[in-house]
């Protein structure tokens, strides 16, 4: 497939996946039955849950591009590693802010130390960490490695997230599955986890070209920069 | 069967009543914050190709 045609269906396909977010919009705020205890606030879940989980995919991907840089090191993997990692922050921050205006009218407050949230905070800060240290970094391979070793340390908290519902039973629910759940809601929340997954998918092809495209730069330009220093100089 | 639909009738708004501005500003803050995270791949996506 070449360049054009690649394109066209690139721009071809951003419509489709707004009609889809609007629809699932649509479908949890409208069609979708207020629930039993929590009324109509209980529709934030459709977007908070996908949201949570698009950062916990995200932080998924990470763990295993850098795992992968460390055994083969690739250009593309420390890329998606960096995409990943800004995209599961994003994700991240605004899920857990869905959750605290959730949290006011259901638990009374917007933030509790709950193990939950208090996990999801660190993780949120060690990715904020993680991109900084990218940052300070100049030598792309020496980034490339000790950001892999950050990103698997970061990583073990995902799994923590997830299970933390179940190991320490306190304020925040355990996971819903659909044999708990009204078919309707199962049905809205479906269509906003593949809407938000879309966009998602989206988000991440975009960030990865974006980082790809700045490592080739630094790496097939090798010290341009200070040789031109050096040149006017001498 | 009518007792059933009676009781599910009478709890079937929820116990919490409104909070539509709760679900408001949720829903805002998510498409927002998602918009501008889209511009500012945009941006940076266009940036990117002019250093090509």
């Amino acid at each position: 497939m070449d360049f054009r045609m690649k394109r066209a269906l690139e721009i071809a396909a951003l419509p489709a996946v707004a009609c889809i977010f609007a629809y699932a919009a649509y479908v949890g705020l409208v069609v979708a039955p207020p629930d039993r205890e929590m009324g109509d606030v209980q529709r934030i879940m459709y977007a908070h849950v996908p949201m949570v989980q698009m950062m916990l995919l995200s932080g998924t991907i990470l763990f295993v591009c850098s795992v992968l840089y460390l055994f083969r090191a690739s250009w593309k993997t420390d890329a998606l590693a960096e995409a990943s990692a800004e995209i599961a922050l994003v994700y991240g921050a605004i899920g857990t802010t869905l959750g605290a205006i959730w949290g006011r009218p259901t638990w009374g407050v917007f933030w509790a130390w709950d193990p939950r949230l208090t996990t999801v905070a660190i993780l949120l800060v060690a990715l904020a960490g993680y991109l900084a240290l990218r940052r300070f970094v100049d030598d792309p391979e020496r980034r490339a490695v000790w950001a892999a070793v950050t990103a698997i340390v970061i990583a073990v908290d995902v799994p923590i997230i997830y299970f933390s519902v179940k190991w320490w039973k306190s304020l925040h629910q355990v996971q819903s599955n659909p044999r708990t759940v009204d078919p309707d809601m199962v049905h809205a929340l479906r269509w906003n986890i593949t809407a938000f997954f879309l966009v998602f998918i989206v988000f991440l092809v975009v960030r990865y070209r974006i980082a790809l495209a700045s490592r080739m730069r630094e790496v097939t330009v090798p010290e341009a920069q200070p040789q031109t220093r050096e040149a006017v100089a001498s | 069967m009518n007792t059933l639909h009676t009781v599910l009738a009478a709890v079937g708004e929820g116990r919490i009543r409104g909070g539509w501005e709760y679900v408001r500003a949720a829903y805002a803050i998510c498409w927002t914050g998602l918009s501008l995270y889209a511009v500012s791949l945009w941006i940076r996506s266009r940036r990117s190709e002019e250093l090509k």
